[in-house]
């Protein structure tokens, strides 16, 4: 095993899509080992594709979700027991043995990752968070005060690994942390060679079910966070009339209720939002969504301006991202800084139906 | 005429065929024989011209006619002043009588004391009630000028005095409503030799529909009224004039004539200095009330009317000056605001004939630099709109969840206002789709104010007033009604009124309704009553209802009913039945 060998850690679909990004892209020519994770369950899916690819040197797969769930709020001494059994654990979860890496890309500061960091604490091996959304661009994961985890001094071992972030819009960063952050490259919506490798990996053969509207779903119920986000589907349903609307659900809600509520029809949940975009275009399309970082990466991947409604004023449910200063702070920079002219951010259920109206061209 | 007439009684008539001849026979029968009576026909059109002729004719010694156009009561008045040949004058409305004693009594005194003006007591008969009371004119019978105006009892009147006639060569009316107020306590400080005569000689019949109890908008006139008073009184009395004239006002502006509380504002703020310097005013706590008045910032009395590329109807601008006629119409038209400097957004709407986007960014403009209320040509005002100007900032809702933008107001510069101007200038959607103002009322509102869309009466952070739909689009209510649409006709008798409001109302008596029983229920449980369980606020919560809103809304409905007519009618009857139940229970 090579020591200038590289891992990418890859938790959902828009990560796995950024790691191959990555891998045709800044990685090019580097040796690479995938770690796909059962974090979202559709992911093991993509394994034999992956493997079949023969993008990676090797496509590992990883149960590490349990691990997260089991561990992510504990502190004290059950954080040192689990820590000090690292290697068993790997042998565990992992299907595979990992290699020797000069360097580890990742972007959730779950516990594995965090085991990966005491695993690979020594000198040669740099550690890299890749764009996750906008939680890479506002969350200060390491926080001491965030949770005890961040206080352990194994678990906390990241913070000292870290080499840097890679985001494809650096500018946007307001963490607040002093982590170096690096641009990663865009996406080049033209490229042919990527969309078909993405395309085999994720299955994706186009869809049948065209719309003008496009809600993103998100995964407030696979967290089990009370909220009204149907009530926002059914309102936008109701303004733009239901030939028209769509809902892509979220991969991680794992009963698509918009589909059994009769908010929208069938619609591929497997893939991420930004192959859609790579195949089809934007041309016609509106993105309404509450918060989703999806809405955002068609103008941060791509640098499409598609005409995007953001609902996060008019949504009720207690999420971080609503009670979190940063983030607002960081939607309103988005908002006035970068995202252009088709960006709208309803006040109000009214204003809503206003915008929807007029970007279904129902105005003279 | 071998005797010289002692007192000439001079009657305005106008649309009085039914109590004129009462009022005249009432003079006809006094006890002084040296007298005239001229009657001044002030271009009536029933039979009263007639009946002055027939008296003319039957009494050609004592009685005189004049017909006229109509002027109204003080031009009358004056006529009949330049025909009296009497030493002494008096007044005497035609719906009214006097008592036989009357004049002769007055005479008398006057010739006693070489008065200048001789005055009685007022016996007020309120017609419909069926009951009267007298009302003094002062404890005893030597007037002291100073305390007779600080008592105020009767001032106004003109018919319970007797006037030396070169009082009337010095003095005439102004056309006006209220023209005593305007002319008779300002002429008692400047005659200050006065007698009188404690006896209840005039007998003043109080109806409903008349001047003094009707409302119409050149009413206004009341203000034009104390100002004259306050102006043209004797400055010797000028403490007591203005200690006179606050009492009078408070009364008006809280009891009797709340309608114009806006324009007695105004007229207070006028003479700021006077009523804050009054000793009287700092010695008397009722009525020093009046000066929180003088603090209160109420909406100027400006109609604005913004009209592009169409003409307001003659007839709307005459029914507007008809109701408003002391107010400022400010007309604004496309020459008014020079393209070049509106914003962007509106030159483009300009250019693409979307002219109600900017009229009302037109209107909004207008409001904010002289503040006002903005009318369309659409609505159709009423009298009651000068009651709005009370408010710093009103809307109302047209329906559960539109507001209207027909008609609106706001003091001059008022930051709401301001902001919604502002709006113009941003790239949004109410810009961009050159939505209509009521949809960015509503939407700054929820925004700034936490307005609940829910066309429900609210006042937002005790500065922005939202009215229900009964109060700025549809009369649905008696005397509610302060605005409504024009544009849709109906047969006399008829309002228009739209499903959704008629929904909405309905919802809400039926709401009331049952919050109230519910109430009772709960009552009847705590004083130890059989009945169905109090009411689970859950299910109101559902509607969308917090407890504690729950909990206003119940108080509010509550004190409603109880404090309405048919309540406190039936309350006598209630309490027997109450009494009866309980007797029952005992035996």
């Amino acid at each position: 095993m090579s020591n200038n060998c590289v891992l990418i850690v890859a938790n959902s679909v828009y990560q796995l899509l950024t790691a191959v990004h990555m891998k045709t892209s800044i990685l090019n020519g580097r040796e690479t080992d995938l770690l796909v994770t059962n974090v979202t369950q559709s992911l093991s899916d993509c394994l034999p594709r992956l493997k079949e690819s023969g993008l990676f040197r090797r496509v590992i797969f990883g149960t590490t979700k349990d691990l997260s769930r089991k561990y992510g709020a504990a502190g004290g001494e059950k954080l040192t027991e689990v820590f000090a059994d690292i290697p068993r654990i790997f042998r565990w979860v992992l299907n595979e043995e990992l290699a020797d890496y000069s360097q580890i890309y990742f972007s959730n500061f779950d516990i594995f990752t965090r085991m990966l960091a005491c695993e690979y604490d020594h000198g040669d091996c740099a550690f890299f968070c890749y764009e996750d959304g906008f939680s890479s661009y506002v969350i200060d994961f390491l926080r001491e005060d965030r949770a005890p985890v961040n206080r352990h001094e194994q678990a906390s071992k990241i913070k000292e690994k870290i080499e840097g972030y890679l985001l494809y819009e650096p500018g946007l960063a307001m963490r607040g942390d002093s982590i170096k952050n690096n641009a990663l490259p865009k996406m080049d919506p033209h490229d042919h060679r990527l969309k078909q490798l993405l395309n085999f990996i994720f299955d994706y053969h186009g869809t049948k079910e065209p719309a003008d509207f496009i809600f993103l779903e998100q995964s407030f119920r696979a967290e089990n966070i009370p909220c009204n986000d149907l009530d926002l589907m059914r309102e936008c349903q109701q303004a733009v009339g239901t030939s028209r609307f769509l809902v892509k659900p979220h991969p991680r809600n794992e009963n698509n209720i918009p589909l059994q509520l009769g908010l929208t029809r069938k619609y591929p949940n497997n893939v991420p939002w930004e192959l859609f975009l790579l195949n089809e275009g934007a041309q016609g399309k509106t993105v309404i969504t509450v918060c989703s970082n999806a809405a955002l990466s068609g103008r941060i991947l791509f640098g499409m301006d598609i005409p995007t409604v953001m609902l996060y004023h008019l949504f009720d449910g207690k999420v971080l991202w609503k009670e979190n200063d940063i983030l607002q702070k960081f939607l309103r920079k988005f908002h006035r800084q970068f995202a252009g002219k088709n960006y709208y951010v309803p006040n109000t259920i009214y204003e809503l139906r206003a915008i929807l109206n007029y970007l279904g061209g129902s105005h003279e | 005429m071998s005797n010289p007439i002692k007192v000439s009684i001079i009657i305005p008539v106008y649309q009085v065929e039914n109590y004129l001849e009462r009022a005249v026979d009432s003079v006809l029968a006094q006890t002084l024989k040296e007298k005239e009576i001229i009657l001044v026909d002030d271009g009536s059109e029933d039979n009263s011209p007639l009946l002055c002729d027939r008296y003319a004719r039957e009494y050609p010694e004592l009685i005189r006619v004049i017909h006229k156009e109509n002027e109204g009561l003080g031009l009358a008045r004056n006529t009949g002043v330049e025909a009296a040949r009497g030493e002494y004058i008096a007044f005497l409305d035609s719906d009214d009588t006097v008592e036989p004693q009357m004049y002769e009594a007055l005479y008398d005194k006057a010739i006693e004391g070489n008065y200048d003006l001789v005055m009685c007591d007022v016996k007020i008969i309120y017609v419909e009630e069926q009951r009267s009371t007298v009302v003094s004119t002062y404890p005893n019978e030597q007037i002291d000028l100073s305390d007779y105006l600080i008592r105020g009892n009767n001032i106004t009147y003109s018919v319970n005095k007797l006037y030396k006639r070169r009082i009337w060569e010095e003095n005439h009316y102004e056309k006006m409503l209220f023209e005593d107020i305007s002319l008779i306590p300002a002429l008692v400080t400047k005659y200050p030799n006065i007698g009188y005569v404690k006896q209840p000689f005039y007998n003043y019949f109080r109806r409903a529909n008349t001047i003094s109890t009707s409302l119409v908008g050149n009413m206004v006139d009341i203000i034009r009224a104390y100002r004259n008073f306050l102006t043209t009184s004797n400055p010797a009395y000028h403490q007591e004039v203005v200690y006179c004239a606050a009492k009078q006002l408070y009364w008006n502006m809280t009891q009797s004539r709340t309608l114009f509380q806006a324009d007695f504002v105004e007229l207070l703020q006028e003479f700021q200095k006077d009523f804050l310097l009054n000793p009287y005013l700092k010695e008397d706590k009722n009525t020093g009330r009046i000066l929180e008045f003088l603090k209160k910032e109420v909406i100027p009395d400006n109609i604005i009317c913004v009209h592009l590329r169409r003409e307001i109807p003659a007839q709307y601008l005459e029914e507007l000056h008809r109701d408003f006629p002391n107010s400022t119409l400010l007309e604004a038209v496309e020459k008014d605001f020079p393209a070049k400097s509106l914003p962007e957004k509106i030159q483009a709407a300009l250019l693409a004939g979307k002219t109600d986007y900017v009229e009302e960014y037109y209107a909004l403009k207008l409001l904010y630099e002289h503040g006002g209320i903005v009318l369309f040509p659409q609505m159709l005002a009423s009298l009651n709109l000068k009651r709005l100007r009370l408010n710093r900032i009103f809307f109302g809702f047209e329906d559960e969840e539109q507001l209207s933008s027909g008609c609106f107001g706001a003091i001059k510069g008022h930051f709401f206002v301001q902001a919604l101007l502002d709006s113009y200038q941003e790239d949004n959607i109410f810009n961009r789709a050159f939505l209509p103002l009521k949809d960015r009322i509503r939407d700054l509102l929820v925004l700034h104010f936490n307005l609940k869309v829910n066309g429900r009466n609210q006042l937002l952070a005790n500065e922005v007033q939202v009215y229900l739909p009964s109060i700025l689009c549809y009369d649905m209510q008696n005397g509610e009604n302060c605005c409504k649409w024009a544009e849709i006709p109906v047969p006399d008798g008829f309002e228009v009124v739209s499903t959704k409001v008629l929904k909405l109302w309905s919802d809400r008596l039926l709401e009331n309704w049952n919050l109230y029983k519910r109430e009772l229920q709960a009552n009847n449980k705590a004083n130890g009553k059989k009945s169905a369980p109090p009411p689970k606020y859950e299910e109101a919560q559902i509607r969308g209802l917090f407890n504690r809103e729950l909990e206003e809304r119940i108080q509010e409905v509550i004190h409603n009913y109880e404090s309405s007519t048919s309540w406190k009618l039936t309350k006598p009857i209630r309490a027997l039945g109450r009494l009866f139940k309980h007797r029952g229970g005992i035996s």
